[in-house]
């Protein structure tokens, strides 16, 4: 971590030599802690990168209240005890002007409790939970959707083509009950009948007990408030047992592509719920892409895109109070409202994501298509699902 | 509807009962407790994995070679590691296994990444009337069934064998009969490694392998000994049907989210009731 911070340093300084203007005064200097290593590694990482391309970016365009920004980055092991320790440190010992929040919601609900206390601005890209904003903390701001719209999209489309019962299964974990009752909650406004909810614990790989009474109820709709393991062994398990709802749709996980290269032709048809796609219609979609696609040599996964534009809300943000005055910054950011390439950026009074939006896709052949909502669409949806050895 | 989840419960439970063979063999043999047993069994996954990328070999095909691998591996760490704490007091042998379960996590997500893998082979069920027999689980059980029953002969009928079985009675005795106890010992312990790792090759084609995955299987195995009788070896069969069977009774009559926590009750009822387990511990 300590080479990271140092790597910025230097790149600062040979950026500074090279832009006099902006290199007079000393760097504003943003820090965050990032899961660098550790179970949440791979996509913090990509978190990581959004920041950097936008600290390489918003230098480009001239740096931020004419100074240059540098982020001041360490690791913090995915371990939430870990990031409370690194953002103390970030704010009373190296003095940072201001911070960003780290990946997950575990991490950042620790880690809010030393931004609260210090009274910093964090923007928060990549924390769902609902929870963490209904605090009464007064300087956290979302950017991603909670987690109880992401099963809006299957919903509304199954409500729209008069699908009449759901069945909802959730992990039982924080996220996944959010959106499992997220989506009770829409089905019941929708008019559409609960006939089976339950939850399994974390880990879980076998549902043939669970799949089985779902078999036996006929639900139209299965929603399933997943992660990639359990959306695996789930949509396996479904075919195994025949299990053929006329719309199946996951959360998280269904989204990867190493979501089709498992299941192939068995993902066909299934509908997923994302945060953000590089297909979607945004502006500055296409230069973030070639920006990053160019930097680090691989796509950006939506915690790449919401990173980058966290801090694009950050700067802007500081950007429009003139100042990095915490109360100046934070009253700005509450009023804002803005269209970054990841979205909608709007908050209410408790920092709480209101504009952005989630999208639903569906695999059709090999290929996610955006099906929902209809302004953002790439495709209309292929409906209903076939049985399953005609996919 | 029962038909289905008993099917099933029988379908995982010789899966687990193979897995939890291991772990009774280094039991029975040793009096050590292996916590390191799933993880084993990931790097049986990882193993399969590796093999199916690199030379795109049928997984089930695999399994001979990750034993191999396995067998290796668990030799070293009884030749290296283990050895040690054969004769001290079981906190010992719990604590070291306990490490050596921790850093073969760690060093797998160094070395490959906590990124998820999987080896897509055979989806899709045979149906027999209104029951289905998913493909992978049901071959997953014929191979669990055909090795457990293998070391079940080798147990029996081959001299190796037999000084396993009478090292696993009293060490003493055996030593003094002329077996080679260390040598046994490091035998024992590869056999274990073997079948986590045949394990591990199997349910690669079930789940996907992540070096977290072998964890839940130091749990279960355990369970599984202790229902069927510490260090008793068909009574870790009888477990582990037994466990299948008890997890999906449970999710189907109450929910799945309660079925681990029936099993772990069961646990504690038969150590309360018949500490020996069901068919009494340790008789080879």
């Amino acid at each position: 971590m300590r080479l990271t911070a140092r790597i910025a340093l230097v790149a600062g300084v040979v950026a500074a030599a090279a832009c006099p203007a902006a290199a007079q005064q000393a760097p504003i200097r943003i820090g965050a802690s990032l899961s660098l290593t550790g179970s949440y590694a791979k996509l913090g990482s990509n978190q990581h990168e959004g920041y950097k391309l936008c600290e390489r970016d918003v230098n480009v365009k001239g740096g931020l209240l004419g100074r240059k920004v540098e982020f001041v980055v360490y690791d913090d092991q995915s371990a939430p005890p870990t990031a409370v320790r690194l953002y103390e440190k970030l704010i009373t010992e190296d003095k940072v002007d201001g911070v960003m929040g780290p990946y997950s919601s575990p991490v950042t609900e620790a880690a809010a409790n030393v931004t609260e206390k210090y009274k910093k601005v964090m923007v928060s890209p990549l924390a769902a939970t609902t929870s963490i904003f209904r605090k009464g903390r007064k300087y956290i701001f979302m950017v991603i959707s909670p987690a109880e719209g992401y099963l809006e999209g299957l919903i509304d489309v199954a409500a729209k083509r008069g699908l009449k019962t759901v069945a909802v299964v959730n992990e039982d974990t924080l996220f996944s009950k959010a959106a499992a009752s997220g989506a009770l909650e829409l089905a019941k406004k929708r008019g559409l009948h609960v006939v089976y909810q339950e939850a399994y614990p974390k880990g879980n790989t076998d549902f043939s007990a669970l799949l089985t009474k779902v078999k036996s109820l006929n639900p139209d709709v299965i929603a399933a408030a997943t992660y990639f393991d359990d959306a695996v062994a789930l949509t396996r398990q479904m075919k195994e047992l025949n299990v053929n709802p006329r719309m199946y749709g996951v959360t998280v996980g269904g989204d990867l592509p190493e979501f089709y290269d498992t299941l192939r032709q068995n993902a066909e048809y299934i509908y997923g719920a994302t945060q953000w796609e590089p297909t979607l219609p945004y502006p500055g979609q296409k230069e973030f892409l070639d920006a990053y696609r160019k930097e680090f040599g691989h796509d950006p996964s939506y915690h790449s895109a919401a990173g980058y534009a966290g801090c694009l809300v950050y700067t802007e943000g500081v950007k429009r109070a003139g100042s990095l005055d915490s109360d100046r910054v934070r009253e700005a950011l509450l009023k804002l409202e803005t269209r970054t390439m990841f979205g909608d950026y709007k908050v209410d009074a408790d920092g709480f994501q209101l504009a952005h939006k989630m999208a639903l896709f569906q695999w059709l052949d090999g290929k996610k298509y955006t099906v929902w909502p209809d302004e953002l669409a790439s495709a209309k949806t292929r409906f209903p699902t076939p049985p399953w050895n005609q996919r | 509807m029962l038909g289905q989840v008993v099917v099933s419960g029988i379908l995982a439970g010789a899966l687990y009962a193979m897995v939890a063979l291991g772990l009774a063999l280094i039991f029975g043999v040793m009096r050590v407790i292996n916590i390191a047993h799933g993880p084993l069994l990931m790097l049986g996954a990882y193993t399969t994995f590796f093999i199916y990328q690199a030379l795109g070999l049928n997984p089930y095909l695999t399994v001979p070679i990750t034993m191999l691998v396995l067998f290796i591996l668990g030799a070293l760490l009884q030749r290296t590691l283990v050895y040690r704490v054969v004769d001290a007091p079981e906190l010992s042998s719990l604590l070291l296994t306990f490490g050596i379960s921790i850093a073969l996590v760690n060093l797998a997500q160094l070395a490959f990444t906590s990124n998820l893998r999987t080896v897509e082979y055979v989806t899709g069920s045979y149906t027999l009337g209104p029951l289905a027999f998913s493909k992978s689980r049901l071959i997953a059980f014929v191979v669990a069934a055909a090795l457990a029953g293998l070391v079940f002969l080798f147990l029996q009928r081959t001299r190796l064998g037999k000084a396993i079985r009478a090292t696993s009675q009293s060490r003493e005795v055996a030593m003094v009969c002329g077996v080679d106890v260390q040598r046994i010992h490091r035998i024992t312990f590869g056999i274990a490694a073997a079948l986590a790792g045949a394990g591990g090759a199997l349910v690669s084609v079930i789940v996907a392998i992540q070096p977290e995955m072998g964890q839940i299987w130091t749990f279960k195995s355990f369970l599984v000994i202790v229902l069927g009788g510490a260090g008793n070896y068909p009574g870790a069969l009888l477990g582990g049907v037994l466990l299948g069977l008890v997890e999906q009774l449970a999710s189907l009559f109450l929910t799945t989210q309660l079925s681990e926590a029936v099993a772990y009750i069961l646990l504690v009822l038969i150590l309360l009731v018949r500490p020996t387990g069901l068919l009494g511990g340790r008789q080879t």
